[in-house]
């Protein structure tokens, strides 16, 4: 009921000024209503924890494997000719993953870019 | 014409992917990759068994090593005394170090300090990781190859990041790159004739040395234009090197349009080849590419360490196929360091769009003159190594390499509250002014 009574206050003030002839003043209260809706907008707000849990998820399943058979990874990535393939695309593979996990991250900690 | 430059991208992975595959090189002279069989106390002599072959040869201890530093069915890599004799040991490194807590942790901070680095200056990862990583005892070579490996994933996510916030010029990074690629062929011939005929000792002294030249010269000049700009205007201008250069009509002539510049291809040309050089032998180009887009080419400081990042990506997957051929890279250094620095590049990359250009030279003046302090510390025990300069005194050894270490930690830890304070004021203002706003419109 309160938004209601704002919402046409908002409006008189707005037709108040613009009878006045302020135009920018009385546009400016019709804009800041939408700015504020586009605020609970409940698509804009929303956090990608999904993404987060699940490229985390793959991304320390990944490391453990990594850790849990050094000895055989160590042998196999440093044979040199065809076999630098496996170090250069398991980078490759790992920044995807792990990076999609960094960067909902960041966006779940709400931490943005300039706009 | 975005899609032309993709094709040109494309081609300049692929090509060189291709053709050095074949081109395997003749294996290294001095230097052998194996596992140490057996060793032999009162003989001094040990069983050798190299990397992919079945054949063992006995090797001879040399006078300055211990048969206690010898470690058994372990990967190592042996340098040879041909001075000394035939199959004389010079020195053993380990090359695959045990991982211990201690060293996953600090690999995991440092990755996360050098992402930052890299995502505000456009590098930064390597010229932090490479000595962090000596310093924890990985030898010189396969320290710069674990951190071409892991650059160039970095580089690509950090490039995107900058490019999706318009600070990107693409057109730029490619034709620098191709150049630069040049510039890397030269450099890892460099620094394969280096360590084929010196050593370890000898790659480490030269990493060390070219670091300390590079480090000191552009560091230094970037912190006096950074502390001309503090004095002065926000706005940073172009200079008067880079004004004469753009009047060079030479065709072809190309536009930038992200760098807003003007020039001829052949003023690149250099910048490109020296980037590239740089980034083989100490896996940090940006040293040059991002002065020299500045300074040279006449970019603005945000736009070239981000244009830089698509440089560094290009160098870096190239780089590391080459690296990977000689079968030096540690992939779990590689991926322990990534963990780190892919939170870091993102956070990094998004720091710029809070800042002004003064900063982001502030911070890679200050970081490059640091750590020019951490490599000169080391650089008289690599000379006693090599034998130019008498043993150092356990004292003065103790010292440097404390000195060393407090300014690896100084530098990092100085870019870090840097980049995080320019980056929370930034913010907190972005927020206040938002607010202001909406203050101001409701009147």
């Amino acid at each position: 009921m309160d938004s209601e009574v704002t919402k046409f206050d908002k409006n008189m003030s707005a037709v108040t000024f613009a009878e006045a002839g302020e135009f920018e003043t009385a546009a400016e209260f019709l804009q800041e209503e939408r700015t504020e809706e586009e605020a609970v907008n409940p698509i804009a707000k929303k956090k990608p924890y999904a993404g987060m849990v699940i490229f985390g998820a793959v991304s320390l399943a990944g490391y453990i494997a990594l850790m849990t058979h050094q000895g055989w990874v160590s042998n196999e990535y440093t044979m040199g000719g065809w076999h630098a393939a496996y170090p250069v695309v398991t980078a490759l593979a790992f920044s995807f993953i792990h990076g999609a996990f960094a960067s909902n991250l960041l966006s779940v900690l709400s931490i943005e870019a300039k706009k | 014409m975005k899609k032309l430059l993709f094709v040109i991208l494309g081609i300049f992975l692929i090509l060189p992917m291709a053709t050095s595959a074949f081109a395997g090189g003749p294996p290294p002279k001095d230097i052998m990759k194996g596992v140490f069989l057996s060793v032999d106390d009162t003989a001094r002599t040990t069983i050798f068994k190299k990397t992919g072959s079945e054949e063992t040869a006995q090797l001879i201890l040399g006078k300055n090593i211990n048969p206690s530093d010898v470690r058994l069915n372990k990967k190592v890599m042996v340098s040879l005394d041909k001075h000394a004799g035939e199959n004389v040991i010079k020195s053993i490194d380990i090359m695959f170090l045990d991982m211990t807590v201690k060293r996953i942790i600090s690999l995991l901070v440092i990755g996360l300090i050098g992402g930052l680095l890299s995502g505000f200056i456009g590098s930064g990862g390597a010229f932090v990781l490479t000595p962090a990583m000596m310093s924890l005892g990985v030898p010189g070579a396969i320290a710069v190859a674990s951190n071409m490996c892991h650059k160039f994933p970095k580089a690509m996510v950090g490039a995107y990041k900058r490019y999706k916030y318009g600070q990107a010029d693409i057109k730029l990074g490619l034709v620098m790159a191709v150049t630069a690629i040049i510039g890397v062929q030269i450099g890892i011939k460099i620094q394969k004739y280096i360590l084929n005929h010196f050593g370890n000792a000898g790659s480490n002294l030269y990493v060390s040395f070219i670091f300390m030249i590079v480090l000191v010269f552009v560091g230094g000049y970037v912190l006096y234009d950074a502390y001309k700009l503090s004095k002065g205007s926000d706005e940073s201008k172009v200079s008067k090197l880079a004004l004469r250069m753009q009047k060079i009509n030479i065709p072809p002539m190309m536009y930038f349009k992200v760098a807003k510049l003007r020039i001829s291809f052949w003023v690149t040309v250099p910048v490109g080849i020296f980037t590239g050089m740089l980034a083989a032998t100490i896996a940090v180009g940006g040293f040059i590419g991002v002065p020299g887009m500045i300074y040279v080419l006449g970019a603005s400081a945000v736009v070239a360490s981000a244009t830089e990042l698509i440089i560094a990506f290009i160098m870096g997957a190239w780089g590391s196929v080459q690296w990977g051929l000689s079968g030096l890279i540690d992939i779990r250094l590689t991926l322990l360091i990534l963990a780190g620095s892919l939170i870091g590049v993102q956070l990094g990359a998004l720091g710029t769009t809070y800042v002004k250009d003064y900063t982001i030279k502030l911070v890679m003046a200050s970081t490059m003159l640091i750590v020019a302090v951490s490599r000169g510390a080391k650089i008289p025990g690599y000379l006693a190594d090599l034998n130019l300069r008498p043993a150092l005194e356990p004292q003065l050894a103790h010292t440097l390499s404390q000195v060393s270490y407090w300014a690896l930690v100084t530098a990092l830890g100085s870019a870090a509250v840097i980049i995080t304070v320019a980056m929370v004021k930034g913010m907190m203002q972005a927020k206040s002014e938002s607010q202001t706003e909406h203050i101001v419109s409701h009147g």
